[in-house]
Formats: C-alpha cells, structure tokens, sequence
C-alpha cells in the first residue's frame, strides 16, 4: 500500500490505512463527499462490533507481539524485514502495473524483484532503488479494478481483516495467488504450516510495529476512534477510485469546500 | 440589463481571482516553506529542553495556523448552535490536544527534509493548495503532505494538512461528528473529552 511510508514519519490518521492493510486494522472504501461519508456507513451496527474486536485483539495479541518484536531487534534488521517483504509483492505490482498500462512501471517492478531478491540479498536491501535508479511503484489488483472503473461497494469492517470493501477483498485475494510465498508453499501442507502462516503473522507484526507510535496516538487522541479510522479511509479510497486514472502517476485533485453551513446528513 | 451587469461583474470577480491565485502561489510556498523551516530548525532539531520545544512549538502553531477558521469547519454545523464560550473553548481544548499530539512525534521528523512541488487550486479564492513531499527512506516512496493555505489580506494561514491523502481537518469533523451525534451533553461533553485527553499521562 502506498500509504505505508508516511507511518513512521507523522502523526495522524493514515497510520491506520497502512497498518490495515497488513496487520488487521484497516483498508479501503468509496464515497463522492469527503465530509459527509459517514452516509456510506451502511452496516455500522456491525462495522463497530468487528472494529471492536479487532481492537481488543490488537490490544491484547498484535500490540504486544508487536512490542516484543522491537525489543529483540535493531531498527536496522526491522529495516531489513520491511524491505524483504516489500520485495515479495514486486511481482504483483508489475502485473498490475501492466494491466493498467503503465509498461515502465510494470518493467521497473520486475527489474527491481530480479535485482533485490539476488544482489539485496533476498530483498533486504534496495539495490535496484540505491545504484541502479530503478524507483518503487508499488501497485495491485485492487487499484487496477479501480482503473478499469469497477465499483467499490460498501465500507465494512471484517474481524481480522479490518476495515475494507467488497473491491479490496477481491485485489487482496488476487494479489495474494501471485505472492511468491504463497505461490511456493500452494501444494504443501507442511510448508503452509512453516512458512506461509508465519510470513502472514510476520507481516502483521512488521506492519503494527512499524506503525506503533501513529497508531496508539491516534487511539489515544480520538474521541470515537472508529469514526477516525472510517473517516481517515474513506479519504484514502477516494483518492484511489479514480476511474481510468492511474492513481500513481496523475497528479491528483484534491479539493474540498470548507463550506461551513453544510450539514452532515443523518 | 441585470443580466448583462451579473455578467460583467462576475467576469471581473473571476480576473482578480485569477490574478489573486497568481499572487498566491509564490507567496504562499513561501510561506510554507518558512513554516516547516521554523518548525524543524528552530524546534524539532534545536538542542533545548523538550519542554521549551513545545512551548516554541505551541507559539508557532498559533501563528500560522488559522485555528478560528479550522475550529468552525471541525465543528461543522455544531458550531451553529454553539455559545461564544462553547466555541471559545472548544478551539482552546482542539489546540490543546493537537499542540499535545504533534509535539509527542518530534522524534519522527528528526532530519525529515521537506521537498516542494508548486500548488494546486483550490473551490476558495482565498485558498490553495501547497505540494510537498518527504523522504520515507530506502525502498519507499516519498509521502504526500499537501497544506491547504488561506491569504488574509497579506498574511497567510495553514488551515488544513493531507498527509498521503488524509485531511487533519475532514478527520476530525468526521470524528466529532460522530462523537456529538452520540453525547447526551453535544459539544460540552466534547469540550470535556478533549480536555481529559489533553491531560492523560
């Protein structure tokens, strides 16, 4: 997810987007009005129990994991790991690069997945990036449904998953068939066992760990810690439902009014 | 007659927009630019006490930001029914809060250098857009921090910062909002929460 990088930097709510994608906590959804969105909250009642739940686990499991794990490593070998993961979905981004027609970026990709996975050492460092020029451009299914003008549906949160829309279900499922883990380990149980459920676990933990600080000021600064959430992506779907627009290179218009006397619709 | 006078008038009301979003974008990045400068220069990365970084810190966020503007949009139509002293107080409790909450991640833009890329129009006259981007580090792609400038008259104000295309501003209004539809006590009960948020450890 593109918004994965501000995390570590500052302060507020997109942490959540970001995390959620990895670490149950939060991803994406689709509305025409930044600051009426709410209205798109169609199923509250049991977004709210589910974003509940996922709270108390993130409280009581994903927090503390994520707690321990920056106890028994360096910021460096942390560095490391997210660039090792980052590398594994490379080969997705360049499918979907493609498929949205953006071939340079699409070709960058597998240059940058051929070069990281030998010379960075099986992606922990961004050879391709540092001497060979070759720039991140991550992509994936769901910003391609997104270019090909397919609809979002509507905002729901999930237990475990976290907040997201029928659209990103599906571009995680996909993106998932091409992830070189779970594309080595498709026909062995034992290796399912060994390898794809810890890659999954570790995935969470990096996220949450990377995005710790962010994500307890947000909890701690909210006064309805849903709502932030929802709101904070909701903003982020919009900017990727950009129908026949590629969300990575177009420059992007962002505008909204502060129209003081509109009423948010009940 | 009336008609043509409309015509006439608003074709004159959209020059000195124009020529008023003209003036803007220089200045205003400028502006921008010196923001971010004083804040990290002068605060995040000056060797004083903590505590005297977020008094600097509190002194610069009422400076530049337009925090009258920012509270009544945050408040939304609640801002309507409220007193001159629930409003008071809201904007001082939201002040609080933020100055308490940003000064908690000084840490994390420690050596940060802000990149600028030109602006972009906004639906208000009187406001823009200014693009900047920061470094994330190895293997990732810049973030997206774009800051919603407001000209008064000479001076210029922030009033809004989308960081990766979250607005601070929107956030928060969605979020009390929600918190006010459900407080039996409305804005009072936010004021108090806000304020027990700002004290919490």
């Amino acid at each position: 997810m593109k918004s994965f990088k501000v995390l570590s930097i500052m302060l507020i709510p997109m942490a959540l987007q970001a995390c959620a994608h990895e670490s149950a906590s939060v991803v994406n959804a689709g509305s025409s009005h930044a600051v009426v969105e709410e209205n798109y909250d169609k199923f509250e009642g049991f977004n709210r129990f589910s974003f509940e739940v996922n709270n108390q686990l993130d409280n009581y499991v994903l927090r503390p994991l994520a707690k321990g794990y920056r106890a028994v490593t360096t910021q460096y070998i942390r560095d490391r790991v997210n660039l090792a993961l980052a590398n594994l979905k490379e080969p997705m981004s360049s499918v979907n690069n493609i498929l949205q027609g953006e071939f340079a970026s699409g070709l960058k990709n597998i240059g940058r997945f051929a070069i990281n996975s030998t010379l960075g050492l099986a992606g922990m460092y961004d050879v391709a990036g540092g001497g060979f020029g070759l720039e991140p451009h991550p992509s994936n299914f769901d910003m391609t449904l997104a270019n090909w003008c397919v609809k979002d549906g509507p905002f729901i949160v999930l237990p475990i998953i976290g907040p997201t829309t029928p659209r990103a279900i599906l571009g995680d499922a996909f993106d998932g068939l091409g992830n070189p883990v779970v594309v080595a380990t498709y026909n062995d149980a034992n290796t399912r066992d060994k390898i794809l459920y810890p890659y999954f676990a570790l995935s969470a933990v990096a996220a949450r760990e990377t995005n710790m600080e962010m994500l307890d000021d947000v909890k701690k600064s909210s006064v309805d810690f849903y709502a932030t959430v929802r709101s904070a992506f909701l903003q982020n779907r919009k900017q990727i439902n950009k129908c026949g627009v590629n969300t990575e290179t177009e420059s992007q218009t962002l505008d909204y009014d502060f129209d003081f006397d509109m009423d948010e619709e009940d | 007659m009336k008609k043509i006078f409309i015509a006439v008038l608003s074709f004159f009301m959209l020059l000195s927009n124009v020529s008023n979003a003209a003036i803007d974008e220089i200045k205003a990045t400028d502006f921008v630019k010196k923001v971010v400068k004083e804040g990290i220069e002068e605060i995040i990365d000056s060797n004083v006490s903590q505590k005297e970084k977020v008094d600097r810190f509190r002194t610069l966020f009422n400076k530049d930001l337009d925090l009258d503007f920012i509270g009544k949009f945050v408040l939304g139509r609640y801002w309507r029914t409220s007193t001159p002293e629930q409003r008071d107080a809201f904007i001082a409790a939201y002040r609080e809060l933020n100055v308490k909450t940003w000064s908690g991640r000084f840490d994390d833009f420690t050596g940060k250098d802000f990149v600028f890329h030109g602006t972009t129009p906004s639906n208000n006259a009187d406001q823009l857009f200014v693009n900047s981007s920061v470094d994330m580090g190895q293997g990732q792609q810049p973030a997206k921090v774009i800051w919603r400038v407001k000209q008064n008259d000479d001076s210029f104000k922030v009033v809004d910062i989308i960081i990766e295309n979250v607005s601070l501003a929107i956030t928060a209004r969605n979020e009390y909002a929600a918190f006010i539809k459900k407080a039996p006590g409305g804005v009072d009960d936010l004021i108090k929460n806000l304020q027990a948020k700002t004290k919490d450890n």
